[in-house]
């Protein structure tokens, strides 16, 4: 068992000499498309973190028509309460012509004109409502136009074309490096499916002495498939480096950001990275693996 | 050992290697496989380690029908069968006792079973002293000694030849037929195809003929014609 042992261990480090260049380019190759791979998770993740935040923290605001009677605001808010009952809504708040006066004071603070075009009689009034979390943008939507339908409503706003950006950028980027990382990773299994059968060409000869004198398929399929796998866990081991680097990198400059920008939720330092670079080890490889076995498997008979 | 029963091989439609041939070859009995170039030696020899299998017949060794072997099984038969060619089939970056060596090394065979076999059966072929040449430093005749070794080292029952001594001069070919003779005596059975008159004449050993597949002649210490 021991010799059988040294026996894979030399082969397989001796046709890494053999092949220097094509194994070279099969773990770099293998490497850039584990990156991709790696990364594209990491920007899904980071996305999804910016998402929920948005949709966790978001507030819509109803604002109330001008001149509105109490008993339109008991309405409204009679309304808001049975969302809140249900579950729909975290919670409202109204903001009545003082509270509302001052958020003017406030927001437009350096735009004095239009600020002076406001007063107590033409400001209107609003409620400040904050949806249950982790809904659904499609449902924010819903909830909007459903206040639009109720008496007294001037209008609605809601953070949902920020939303849409974020939903757009996030599919827009996964599209994209998905297609990449699939395409580098099947050139990297061919990459190394073409070491492992330059190697099993070049040593033909001893495959022949071996098949004569009574080896089993196996054990001279092993050193090769080990090479393979070597390959692609190298790949997976430099990729892993990049890709912690480059997040740490990221996870550093965005720290300069404002907090309000919301790029302060797209990094990843939950220790989703690790099951990330377990996943990419993995991947690593099985790829090589599957390469390299379907060369050993085909090539067998030289 | 080894039994043919109505073996027909062929390549292709045109191309029949064997047609209808039958032998019996018993425990240490040393054969001659003789007939004109093409006539079907080689592929008479590859089916007995099932490098190729025919369409019809049964092809016996060591009491298993080898025909219908699972191929994982195959390994196993190899192993109880050397074999010796007219190009040596020697690894040539490696030494003669790294030859021989491997042929154990690659069955699994421990070190110290390794350190202790080669040794001898280098001695056994008359390469004592020469085990860290390269074949390229060796004779003709010497490279066939150290591919003899290598059939031979892991005991074989049967020990299969084809025209070992096909690229030797007459001497050096009469060398290695003692040394086959030597294993044959061991108790291995010995089955060789050859075109040399002479060495058949001289050994005087069972003769099977064959002409374009087809076995002519199967006589008992017989001569080449
Ligand atoms: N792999 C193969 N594919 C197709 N035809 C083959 C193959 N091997 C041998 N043959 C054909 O089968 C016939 C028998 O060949 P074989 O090699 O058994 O002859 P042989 O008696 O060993 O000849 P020689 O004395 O020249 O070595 C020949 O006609 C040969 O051309
Ligand atoms: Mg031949």
């Amino acid at each position: 068992m021991f010799s059988r042992l040294t026996y894979t261990l030399r082969e397989t480090f001796a046709g890494f000499k053999r092949n220097v260049t094509l194994t070279a380019a099969a773990i770099i190759t293998s490497a850039v498309s584990l990156l991709i791979f790696g990364l594209t998770l990491l920007i899904q993740h980071g996305f999804d973190n910016l998402l929920q935040r948005w949709e966790g923290g978001v507030e819509m605001i109803v604002f109330v028509s001008a001149g509105t009677q109490q008993d339109g605001l008991d309405f409204i808010a009679s309304t808001l309460q049975d969302q809140v009952n249900t579950g729909t809504v975290a919670s409202f708040e109204y903001c009545d012509v003082a509270c509302s006066l001052a958020d003017a004071d406030r927001v437009l603070a350096g735009d004095p004109t239009t600020r002076q075009l406001l007063d107590e009689t033409n400001i209107p009034t609003l409620f400040k409502i904050v949806p249950a979390e982790s809904t659904e943008v499609e449902f924010l939507r819903g909830l909007k136009e459903s206040y639009q339908q109720l008496p007294s409503v001037n209008s609605v706003t809601l953070a949902e074309e920020q939303l849409d950006l974020i939903g757009k950028l996030q599919g827009f980027v996964s599209t994209y490096t998905t297609g990449l990382w699939i395409a580098l990773m099947f050139a990297s299994g061919l990459l190394i499916w073409n070491t492992i059968r330059t190697a099993m060409f070049a040593r033909r000869r001893e495959i022949e002495v071996m098949k004569l004198v009574g080896a089993t398929d196996w054990f001279i399929r092993v050193p090769f498939m080990l090479e393979g796998l070597i390959q692609g866990l190298l790949g997976g081991v430099a990729a892993v480096g990049s890709m912690l680097f480059i997040n740490w990198r990221w996870t550093q400059g965005v720290q300069d950001f404002p907090d309000s920008s919301g790029m302060t939720a797209l990094v990843v330092i939950d220790g989703y990275q690790w099951t990330v670079a377990i996943i990419i080890l993995a991947f690593g490889a099985l790829v090589g693996m599957i390469g390299s076995g379907i060369a050993a498997s085909r090539f067998l008979d030289v | 050992m080894i039994r043919l029963e109505n073996v027909t091989k062929s390549y292709s439609t045109e191309v029949v290697a064997l047609r209808d041939a039958s032998f019996d070859i018993a425990k240490g009995e040393f054969v001659f496989l003789v007939g004109p170039s093409g006539s079907g030696k080689s592929t008479m020899l590859r089916l007995l380690n099932r490098e190729e299998r025919p369409e019809r017949g049964a092809v016996w060794v060591a009491g298993r029908n080898i025909i219908d072997m699972p191929p994982s099984r195959v390994p196993h038969l190899r192993r109880n069968i050397g074999n010796i060619f007219q190009d040596y089939k020697l690894l040539s970056n490696k030494t003669v006792f790294e030859n021989v060596a491997f042929a154990q090394e690659v069955i699994g065979k421990p070190k110290h079973v390794i350190r202790q076999q080669v040794p001898a059966v280098l001695d056994l072929v008359g390469l004592a002293g020469k085990e860290d040449r390269f074949p390229h430093q060796l004779s003709g005749g010497e490279q066939q000694r150290v591919s003899v070794a290598r059939a031979f080292v892991n005991r074989p029952l049967i020990l299969i030849a084809d025209e070992p001594t096909g690229n030797l001069d007459p001497t050096t070919g009469e060398g290695i037929m003692r040394l086959l003779d030597r294993i044959n005596k061991t108790g291995t059975t010995v089955v060789m195809a050859t075109h040399d008159q002479r060495i058949v004449n001289t050994m005087r050993k069972r003769v099977i003929q064959l002409d374009r597949g087809v076995i002519v002649r199967d006589q008992a210490r017989g001569v080449y014609e």
